[in-house]
């Protein structure tokens, strides 16, 4: 491969604590720059006499997988749901998004589109779809396919996602027709998609779509408990953004959270955002004494990530008000998403749900992996999974105690950010 | 080797004075006895072994084409020896990138890659967290289609290093060495051997406490393989092994326990805690301690790392090229003209235990104790044709 003979093939973490269950356990990792993977290091070693050409002390330091966000919108000012001109303008702010994303530790991630109208699917999808096979460590953080938040979504549960463009889907040709049919078919672009049950005939499409290898999540939806298990019953396996857009826990009708109040069959995954404005640190510990493995941790950030604060144009002509890393409807106090990292919520989740360090870092990497089906690929640190690395330093922070930092990311065996060296060219 | 009827007549600690019938009379300047070494705990056995193996690698010098070579052991008392030699290895003190080593033993039947592997623990404990270079490892392959060919190959590589600088062990319980259990000839070389029930038993802790799950077979080098490298260290810790010690030291050579045979080594050092000195006699104890008092230093005392001709031994039997073991290492010295010496150490009789008949006298003059004068005693007591000497490559 050209441009690669600089790089070492075999590289050698040590002095190093690895993620390895509930656990961080002091042990080294090899990598392999070549195959992208995690080496079975002894039998390279015994069998093939392979030694580390590069040897890192890590000094300490946590080796986590590469972190996974199942739900984000855009960054930098790049929005996955509003089409450029052409392709090649859309793909060229998908690099972007992609570089800058893995700076902030995210190697892997499902590109979400907020409801749209047909045509905007159409559009856009077939740039989004897994990049698996031909991603180069140089791109940055790899698509692992779409996610389709709406638009088979409550009118009463929309969130900031515009009424107009909402439907619902009486037959599954509906369906296909919004996505478009050649995004429906075997190798689809498309992930996930987060649809409301109760509405339409969604209820009895859910086998259909998890036919085609798209997890089904109950999201934006004002559906019961009852119709909430149905759902389970149906194939569903994912909660989006629990607590936020769906009715509200009441004890005598506990709605969609109450379907982690069920033991006797296996609980769904659910997304939670925990930058501070969206959920209440309570709210979070409730749902995460309830299901630990379960929960998976999400920015919901859209492309005003990263840019500062203002009055921004936002989709179908609103605007939106940012102020920090909250962001609302102009005219209104409907939360519009989140611009928090994945790495900020880690550490959110951590000091309020009392979880450990490896059990915090599991809710971005192993969970997410274990409902995309992707155990030992991504998520993961055990020999033959794909060598995606974040650094994780740990800070103490004077506010709000300790801190773990993205200080490096390693994407395919290749490392692609150093924030110590970021702040000397800045410096 | 001794001849078999004067072994009764040599306790360990009067064999200075029998040795220099049939070797070198420079050795009476140079004391020759069991070094035992006592320290208070584990710890304290597991910095003087690690500095002894680092002291000794050191005055060797080891190069690519000279290097180091090192029998090493598994188990629980070798464990903090490698821990500090890792750490020694971090701090820069020492380096194992021309340090060749050979492993005593490794269960058969067990994939490398198992976690109770000898492979495994080696992998995890020492050989990853150092320099040494993979070829430069040598481990009996437990998978091999032909078991006895890869321990006859095992021996062949050990002699084509020139035999072992110092072979680090441990000592079980019952008094074995590698997996020379009870019983073992002390005159065995690296073979198949069926592990004792007590064995199995202690093992089965690493097995989930599931005694069938526990090999039953290990493949080992033999007593006389030990007895061949040139220095041996064994460590000793903890009560459990203190009847071993005292079986070991102060008793006769006995196949029962397969320590003791080391009274017949030249060089052996035992490194033992306060804990498995228990069984021994007072007075034992304070011999050896007041050995150590009187400043004879067990690191000024090691056989004497001089350049010795290595000698190619030819892989003894008609090995068949092993079909699906190891491959030879790519650091075993290549077949070239600079390999073809004199065979000086006529004792090494790889594969001849079979045998019965007494030595003839040729053979016992050019014995390996010699050592200093070897130079000048070759050419006045050559009997072989040159031609017989000259190893086929």
């Amino acid at each position: 491969m050209p441009g690669k003979t600089s790089t070492p093939r075999i590289t050698k973490f040590t002095n190093c604590r690895l993620v390895c269950g509930l656990d961080l356990v002091e042990q080294d990792l090899w990598i392999d720059s070549l195959t992208g993977k995690i080496l079975k290091d002894q039998e390279a070693f015994y069998g093939s006499h392979l030694t580390p050409d590069e040897i890192i002390d890590l000094g300490g330091r946590i080796i986590a997988p590469g972190m996974i966000d199942v739900q984000l919108n855009g960054a930098h000012g790049f929005d996955f749901s509003v089409p450029c001109e052409t392709k090649e303008e859309y793909d060229k702010g998908l690099r972007m998004v992609n570089r800058g994303l893995a700076r902030t530790g995210v190697t892997s991630y499902l590109p979400t589109l907020v409801s749209s109208t047909p045509e905007v699917y159409w559009k856009v999808l077939p740039s989004l779809g897994p990049t698996a096979g031909t991603h180069t460590p140089e791109d940055g953080a790899e698509s692992l396919g779409a996610h389709a938040e709406g638009p088979f979504i409550s009118p009463g549960r929309n969130g900031i996602h515009k009424p107009d463009v909402l439907r619902a889907a009486e037959s599954f040709d509906d369906i296909i027709y919004c996505y478009g049919a050649e995004n429906m078919g075997d190798d689809s672009p498309i992930k996930m998609i987060t649809a409301a049950p109760e509405v339409g005939n969604m209820m009895s499409h859910i086998p259909e779509i998890s036919k085609r290898n798209i997890i089904y999540s109950i999201g934006h939806s004002d559906s019961t408990y009852e119709q909430a298990v149905t759902a389970t019953h149906q194939g569903a396996r994912m909660i989006t953004h629990m607590f936020n857009a769906m009715r509200p826990f009441y004890h005598r009708n506990p709605g969609i959270f109450g379907l982690l109040g069920q033991s006797e069959r296996r609980r769904p995954f659910y997304g939670v955002i925990a930058d501070g404005i969206h959920l209440h640190p309570t709210s979070i510990k409730i749902a995460y004494n309830a299901h630990p493995d379960g929960l998976i941790l999400v920015t919901d950030a859209m492309r005003l990530c990263g840019l500062p604060d203002g009055v921004y144009d936002w989709t179908n002509g609103e605007r939106i008000v940012k102020t920090g890393a909250r962001l609302t409807l102009e005219g209104s106090d409907k939360i519009a998403g989140s611009s928090a990292t994945l790495i900020e919520c880690v550490n959110n989740f951590r000091r309020w749900s009392g979880a450990s360090t490896a059990a915090a870092i599991n809710a971005v990497t192993a969970a997410p992996a274990r409902l995309l089906g992707l155990e030992g690929v991504k998520g993961s640190l055990v020999s033959g999974a794909d060598a995606d690395l974040v650094i994780l330093g740990e800070n103490e922070d004077p506010f709000s105690g300790p801190t773990l930092t993205v200080d490096q990311v390693w994407k395919l065996g290749a490392k692609i950010h150093d924030a110590n060296k970021a702040a000397t060219v800045m410096a | 080797m001794v001849p078999f009827f004067l072994i009764v007549l040599l306790s360990f600690l009067d064999n200075l004075l029998l040795f220099p019938f049939f070797s070198s009379y420079f050795d009476l300047l140079q004391l020759k006895l069991t070094r035992v070494i006592i320290r208070e705990d584990p710890r304290q056995v597991s910095v003087y072994i690690a500095d002894y193996i680092i002291s000794r690698i050191k005055a060797f010098n080891p190069t690519p084409e000279q290097p180091f070579v090192l029998g090493v052991p598994t188990g629980s008392s070798p464990e903090l020896i490698y821990k500090i030699l890792v750490q020694r290895h971090r701090a820069g003190e020492i380096s194992f990138k021309n340090v060749v080593t050979f492993n005593m033993d490794e269960y058969v039947g067990l994939p490398r890659d198992h976690p109770e592997s000898y492979h495994s623990f080696m992998y995890k404990h020492f050989f990853s967290h150092v320099d040494i270079p993979p070829q430069n490892i040598n481990i009996l392959n437990g998978m091999a289609t032909d078991l006895s060919a890869e321990c006859a190959s095992f021996e062949a590589r050990i002699a084509r290093y020139g035999g072992i600088e110092l072979f680090l062990g441990g000592v079980g319980p019952d008094g074995h060495i590698a997996f020379n259990e009870p019983g073992s000839s002390l005159t065995s070389r690296t073979r198949v051997k069926t592990l004792a029930y007590d064995t199995i038993l202690a093992n089965s802790r690493f097995f989930g406490g599931d005694t069938d799950k526990v090999p039953r077979m290990a493949m080992t080098v033999g007593i006389q393989t030990i007895m061949d490298s040139r220095e041996v260290v064994i460590v000793a810790t903890g009560a459990h092994k203190a009847f071993a010690v005292q079986k070991g030291l102060e008793d006769g050579i006995n196949h029962m326990w397969t320590l003791s045979a080391l009274q017949l080594h030249q060089h052996p050092l035992v490194v033992c805690d306060r804990d498995a000195t228990l069984e021994l006699k007072v007075k034992t104890v304070r011999y050896f301690e007041s050995i150590e008092q009187a400043g004879t230093d067990a690191r000024t005392q090691g056989p004497a790392l001089v350049y010795r001709p290595r000698t190619y031994v030819p892989a003894p039997l008609t090995v068949k090229t092993p079909t699906s073991q190891q491959p030879t290492p790519d650091g075993t010295p290549e077949k070239t003209l600079k390999d073809l010496r004199i065979n000086t150490e006529l004792h090494r009789r790889a594969m001849e235990e079979d045998e019965l008949t007494p030595d003839s006298m040729s053979s016992r003059l050019v014995d390996s104790a010699i050592g200093g004068i070897d130079g000048a005693l070759k050419s006045d007591l050559i009997f072989d044709r040159m031609g017989t000497r000259i190893t086929t490559l």
